[in-house]
């Protein structure tokens, strides 16, 4: 299902699938799609997350069928076959995964039965079989690790109790996702866990072959990813909790913490230092500037965990009033709907904010321009600058989509991107 | 006979090849002899679909919404379109910038099976409700192609519905064409069909048409509209950053431009044969040959020959020493190009300028008019590889891998990562065209040449995702006679 929509924010389920695979060290996706897709399902989700692209192969880098009008009428799987031959031949990855695009899908071209001819020869090429229509980026997340959990995991990987792995957060749609890996990382090393993260420290297609030997799967999203978690659980013996909503700030960060360390029933005094310290760290630098920030009355537009992130900390951790929150990504289930919420409402000492589910740019500017409660600071996308200008709201570019601004490793989650958070509201006007 | 209407896809004008391995003087005698032959490659990277040139075109329209009638993904590279019409608010001093009004329908897997018309109707309508809008264009997708969708039938339909609104389809299904350049001519088959409609109208004295896509910067339109009006014309810019009303006064041109190679050069000849608009199609005016080039045909076309001679003389005389301290820095140099079929030759002219030496050039199609450009660079350069592809990185790292130029121009990603100085002669920010913006591209040639400390680190860091074994292969192996 989706709807017409105004500005949408992300590609198809092509592009979440690519973003996933660009992320992983030395992983090829190849395509069997329409002479544009390479391209469309970069620039969507690489292209406007902070300008860093997959630096393995994206784009017109990508290995592509080019379906053109022959294909479209006599079929394609010949031309896909000479082309997972030619990536094979020069593209120097561990393995190859081949995606079909909305051509590929409505001619009902059998990728599986050419996959097979490279598979049985021992060659690790995978068949994803979900064309472009299909859905959006955040399927397409979901749709790579049900392919993983089918045909790549291992089944007979022994049990490592320290071991985690981290789900929920999209590279290359989230535009902070490696910072916000590596805060994660960071934090949880120190508890003594190793950290599957997926998409950093250079780990690759065997990570994931290997990451049924975890204890734990955390899945960091108030909506994602419940139907391979428990695909997950079911199939490979990996239990899973949902923490719901990405934390930003000590507080969020310190509940986060708890949450796995309870989970993984870890040692008591040794979390306790672990928050200790960290929390020390943020207030050390918060309480050389206070004051500094002016306040502020604030709405946010963002997908659904980073409004999580973003309300709870200035709301909660730094006493700004929130006003007005628009989740911004298409999301279906009522019962999401209401976790997320129950995240955003239910604030410590703060009245609730206005939550909205809007997707279409129009009515996201509507709603804004509309609300009548003042409002001060607006984080949102690229998308979403028009309408601060319009009513001379300070805008912080916060969220996807975000072209106009270099993103590397800068994150807003954590303890410390908080402080990169807070550093990157103020504004001397 | 019945005149051929010629139907956007670029493939359908003989001769005109999309892939092919060749030297400059071998391809030059080959296609003199007709015997370049229609090829394909068994094995390709991902292209741009004419459906990204559609959009490009005309998203900075004023009056206009936008309709992608097709998946959501296909609007991803939308986002370069969005960029520029931004950033050029900006730069023509516009506070409260707008994003442009772009719909998809989103077409889903229902539509793929009942047909997508109920979404395309509600896309006009939300756009005729929200902005009451001047324009609406509708673009096609392969999606929409191979479903069916009778878009013509449908916005006829709504548009006896809406009659204030003028709506536009553009047939650009990305399945159609290789060469994402016929993208442009899908957009100006349908202007010219739904908006001119044949109409003539009033001539205006002095007007010319000055067509300029999207990738052209302020600062470029400035140097090209103060350039036509030294020969004392009125410029219609169009159709970057324009609206309704300046598209319909084509018609009232006494003369048309491009300042692409591949932008309006087909469109230019329908002006000419359905509203008697001679035309100039020569180069882009990048470096000091070209800008000439460029620049005496509009004067031929409006009878401006003796003022436009004294005028190069004049720019002449203030550019060329500037221009000899930058050639004192790159003289000798060896260059390999990549890039579009306007920028790729005008790069290869400019480099001239310089006293630099063609070695490498891609570029993604080879026809008659390609062939007026490598006659002129033979004549200059002993002996150059020509790859014609669009993009296609991993033949291009074979290539540069093995002539080690001493300066890339086009897309840096992958040279840099050999650690070859690179730069590119595509800046839709900055200056590149006329004769200042010369001086411009040749001060950042030459200092990126001189400072290659970045690209030379990044190689010793980076690695491209090719086997070793691909830069010891025939760069043309995947090139196959007899592809689409």
């Amino acid at each position: 299902m989706s709807n017409v929509m105004e500005n949408p924010k992300g590609g198809c389920v092509l592009a979440g699938i690519n973003s996933v695979l660009g992320a992983i060290d030395r992983v090829c996706p190849i395509y069997h799609s329409g002479p544009g897709c390479c391209m469309q399902t970069s620039a969507s989700d690489q292209g406007q997350s902070g300008h860093k692209s997959s630096c393995f192969v994206s784009s017109v880098s990508i290995p592509s069928s080019n379906m053109l009008e022959k294909e479209v009428v006599f079929g394609g799987t010949n031309k896909l076959r000479t082309t997972i031959q030619g990536a094979i031949d020069i593209i120097d990855a561990d393995a190859y995964f081949v995606l079909t695009g909305c051509t590929a899908g409505i001619i009902g071209d059998d990728i599986v039965s050419v996959t097979n001819e490279f598979s049985e020869k021992g060659i690790p090429v995978y068949p994803i079989e979900t064309p472009g229509f299909a859905g959006d980026s955040n399927l397409g997340y979901e749709t790579v690790w049900n392919t993983f959990i089918d045909q790549v995991i291992e089944t007979d990987v022994p049990k490592d109790d320290k071991l985690v792995n981290i789900f929920g957060i999209i590279p290359y749609h989230d535009p902070f996702w490696s910072g916000a890996l590596e805060e994660i990382d960071r934090i949880l090393s120190q508890l003594g866990l190793k950290v599957n993260t997926f998409f950093t420290k250079g780990q690759g297609i065997d990570t994931i072959r290997k990451c049924s030997g975890a204890a734990l799967n955390i899945v960091i999203s108030p909506w994602l990813f419940t139907g391979p978690a428990k695909k997950f659980e079911k199939k490979l013996g990996v239990p899973f909790i949902r923490i719901p909503g990405m934390f930003v700030g000590a507080t969020d960060t310190t509940r986060f913490v708890r949450d796995v360390a309870s989970a993984l029933d870890l040692d008591n005094d040794l979390v306790e230092k672990v928050i200790a310290r960290e929390e020390k760290y943020v207030y050390n630098y918060l309480e050389q500037a206070i004051g500094v920030l002016s306040w502020k009355r604030f709405a946010v537009v963002s997908d659904a965990n980073n409004a999580i992130g973003f309300t709870r900390y200035l709301a909660n951790d730094y006493s700004f009033t929130p006003v007005l929150v628009i989740i911004s990504e298409p999301i279906f289930r009522q019962e999401d709907k209401d976790r997320i919420i129950k995240e955003i409402q239910d604030l410590e000492y703060a009245r609730p904010p206005k939550v909205l589910f809007l997707t279409d740019q129009y009515e996201i500017n509507k709603a804004i321009r509309e609300e009548e409660q003042e409002i001060t600071l607006l984080i949102g996308s690229s998308n979403d600058r028009e309408i601060a200008l319009e009513k001379d709201i300070q805008f912080i570019l916060g969220s996807f989509p975000m072209s106009e601004r270099l993103i590397f490793n800068r994150t807003y989650t954590g303890y410390r991107g908080s402080l990169t958070f807070t550093e990157d509201i103020y504004d001397n006007n | 006979m019945a005149k051929v209407t010629y139907s956007g896809v670029r493939e359908s004008k003989p001769g005109r090849v999309n892939d092919l391995g060749s030297t400059g003087k071998e391809v030059e005698e080959n296609f003199r002899k007709g015997c370049l032959k229609r090829a394909d490659r068994s094995f390709a990277q991902g292209l741009q679909c004419q459906q990204i040139n559609s959009l490009a075109a005309l998203m900075s329209l004023e009056d206009a919404v936008f309709i992608s009638h097709s998946p959501q993904g296909c609007v991803g590279c939308a986002i370069m379109a969005i960029d520029m019409y931004r950033v050029g608010q900006i730069h023509r001093g516009v506070r409260n910038v707008k994003n442009p009004r772009l719909i998809v329908t989103n077409l889903d897997q229902k539509s793929v099976v009942f047909g997508g018309e109920p979404k395309l109707r509600e896309a006009v309508e939300k756009a005729i409700d929200r902005y009451s809008p001047k324009l609406i264009f509708v673009f096609t997708s392969c999606a929409s192609g191979i479903i069916g969708d009778d878009v013509d039938a449908i916005c006829d339909s709504l548009q006896k519905d809406y009659p204030d609104t003028l709506l536009v389809p553009i047939h650009c299904e990305g399945f159609k064409s290789k060469i994402c350049a016929s993208g442009f001519d899908a957009a100006f088959i349908s202007i010219n069909k739904y908006i001119l409609k044949h109409q003539k109208i009033e001539k205006e004295e002095g007007l010319i048409n000055l067509f300029a896509p999207t990738t052209v910067s302020y600062a470029d339109q400035k140097e090209m509209e103060r350039m036509l009006k030294l020969l004392g014309a009125k410029v219609n810019y169009i159709p970057f950053y324009s609206s309704l009303e300046k598209i319909r006064k084509i018609p009232a041109a006494q003369a048309s431009t491009s300042i692409c190679k591949v932008f309006a050069d087909e469109f230019m000849k329908t002006l000419e044969e359905d509203y008697d608009i001679p035309y100039s199609h020569t180069v882009m005016p990048i470096g000091i040959r070209n800008t000439d080039k460029w620049y005496r045909g509009i004067a031929k076309v409006i009878g401006k020959e003796k003022e436009v001679e004294e005028i190069i003389a004049r720019e002449h005389e203030r550019i060329e020493p500037l221009v000899k301290k930058i050639r004192d820095r790159l003289q000798g140099k060896r260059v390999f190009i990549c890039g579009g079929t306007g920028r790729s030759f005008a790069a290869a002219a400019l480099i001239d300028d310089f006293g630099m030496e063609l070695i490498g050039l891609e570029t993604p199609t080879y026809d008659d008019d390609a062939q007026i450009d490598i006659e002129y660079l033979n004549g200059i350069h002993k002996d150059f590889v020509i790859d014609i592809a669009n993009m296609q990185p991993f033949e291009q790292v074979n290539l540069v891998n093995r002539l080690k130029p001493d300066a890339f121009i086009g897309v840096p990603e992958w040279a840099a990562k050999l650690g070859v100085p690179t730069t590119h002669v595509l800046d839709g920010k900055r200056p590149t065209m006329g004769y200042d913006g010369l001086l411009f591209l040749g001060n950042k040639i030459a200092d990126q040449l001189e400072n290659p400390g970045f690209n030379k680190k990044l190689a010793a860091h980076s690695k491209l995702p090719y086997k070793d074994s691909w830069y010891e292969q025939n760069p043309f192996k995947y090139i196959t006679e007899g592809g689409n």
